[in-house]
């Protein structure tokens, strides 16, 4: 399995001709990390991978991807239920668990557009997750969340095992276990390898990480325990 | 001071609380009631029972600059230009003094290249930025930030930190979910379930959370 791109170019509005991504390279199964700073262009790449935005140029081919997910980054955009009971249901997933599951019990008959922008990046998530996809591309999945809310669904996405889990953040702190990292930089997408060799040259690494390479104690991954276990070395 | 009496709105309760100025954060768990805070500080909502005081003003006799969590819930025009410069405009400023203070700001905001671009076509961050921008532009005696640096990356973060500590506004509140940045403020509320739980230096505050995920991640690691 894999999605393959080929000299793409992805533009992003009318108004900024001058703004684009170049992106070349091959994702496989595994969890991949694509950090980038605001307005690099992490939005626009990730609808262009999921196909919801055609490429000025270049292919994306998807090699025995049967099934495609995109989280959105702004959760408002992509709830159709009335009720929260209402959009459990249009994922065809059970409320009962689901919502307790994401602590949101108690929350069924509300709004969606009335919970918390955390709640409601919750109730996204949790629905989302409760299904499989060959293909599963995060756009800033862990903004609004807690501290906790942030490490469950880490661990979530830390434990899928099969299919390309793509994952586009700038969060600093709390990350799953990824096996490969990319940037963006420059208007252009950099594969920086596999983890833990990829971290010496990731720009974007976060300040810890940064730190524990500077003492000699590289971590095994970016995931809060792996952090912790680097930095009590001896 | 910023003095909150006999608090009551929706599930948010709180006795009693006196916030001094400097930058002051709000961290707890989603649906705690740190949004609903801030919006009894910026005087959107107004308490069922009990006040909020700044001075001896209420917030809606106040200067306030505020940044809603949600990005677009922020705009309310096309251009990032006459979205900056509404506050000053609403106030009836002369066009000469609001061109050179929206210029001011979005050179402060590091922001300036995007002066003339519509509002449709920036990023989830850029938008925060305009917003914060248009936040600033008319000198508010209270800042008040709901999450907007959990749409913002290292850097940005890093020189919203710097620019509002050297704005000079008297009273900065902000959510976040980044314990590393509540960890640089002067004071840290923490709230759960509608409930104040602590308040106090982020050494106090955090001691207390030792233990759980709200413990700055940096803070484990130096253990």
């Amino acid at each position: 399995m894999k999605l393959i791109l080929s000299g793409v170019v992805a533009n992003r509005g009318e108004g900024a001709k001058d703004w684009s991504v170049l992106a070349d390279g091959i994702f496989s199964e595994g969890v991949h990390l694509v950090s980038g700073d605001v307005g690099s262009g992490k939005t626009t790449l990730a609808q262009v991978l999921s196909g919801l935005l055609v490429p000025a140029s270049g292919a994306v081919a998807r090699d025995g991807i049967m099934s495609v997910m995109l989280a959105f980054q702004f959760p408002e955009y992509q709830v159709t239920g009335l009720t929260v009971r209402e959009e459990c249901e249009s994922w065809g997933v059970d409320h009962g668990e689901l919502l307790n599951a994401a602590r949101l019990t108690g929350k069924e008959a509300l709004s969606p557009l009335k919970l918390s922008r955390g709640e409601l990046k919750r109730l996204h998530l949790a629905c989302l997750l409760s299904h499989t996809y060959d293909l599963l591309i995060l756009d800033e999945p862990f903004s609004s969340l807690d501290c906790s809310e942030k490490e469950r669904v880490c661990q979530q996405l830390s434990e899928r095992t099969s299919g390309i889990t793509i994952i586009f953040t700038h969060e600093q702190q709390i990350f799953p276990r990824v096996d490969h990292i990319w940037e963006i930089a420059g208007g252009l997408l950099v594969y920086r390898g596999r983890v833990p060799d990829a971290l010496s040259s990731w720009q974007h690494a976060p300040e810890l990480v940064r730190n524990l390479l500077a003492t000699g104690k590289c971590p095994a991954n970016i995931s809060p325990d792996d952090l912790v276990e680097a930095a009590c070395r001896t | 001071m910023i003095a909150l009496h006999s608090l009551c709105y929706r599930h948010l309760a709180i006795d009693a609380l006196e916030i001094p100025p400097g930058l002051t954060s709000v961290i707890g768990p989603n649906g705690s009631g740190k949004t609903t805070l801030l919006r009894l500080c910026t005087g959107i909502d107004l308490p069922e029972s009990g006040s909020v005081l700044i001075g001896d003003r209420s917030p809606r006799d106040a200067e306030i600059g505020w940044v809603n969590e949600f990005p677009d819930r922020n705009i309310l025009f096309e251009t990032v230009l006459d979205e900056v410069a509404s506050p000053l405009r609403f106030r009836r400023m002369s066009s000469t003094e609001t061109r050179e203070r929206v210029d001011r700001c979005l050179e402060m905001c590091d922001i300036r290249h995007l002066r003339d671009r519509t509002i449709r076509e920036l990023s989830g961050g850029e938008k925060i930025l305009v917003a914060v921008a248009a936040a600033l532009v008319h000198n508010p005696t209270v800042l008040i930030l709901d999450e907007c640096d959990s749409h913002l990356d290292a850097s940005r973060t890093a020189a919203l930190g710097q620019l509002i500590r050297k704005s000079g506004i008297p009273y900065i509140i902000q959510s976040t979910q980044q314990m590393e940045v509540a960890a640089q403020s002067d004071q840290v509320l923490y709230l759960d379930t509608g409930a104040l739980r602590f308040f106090g230096s982020p050494k106090d505050v955090f001691f207390k959370l030792d233990g759980t995920p709200f413990y700055p991640l940096s803070w484990r690691c130096r253990a």
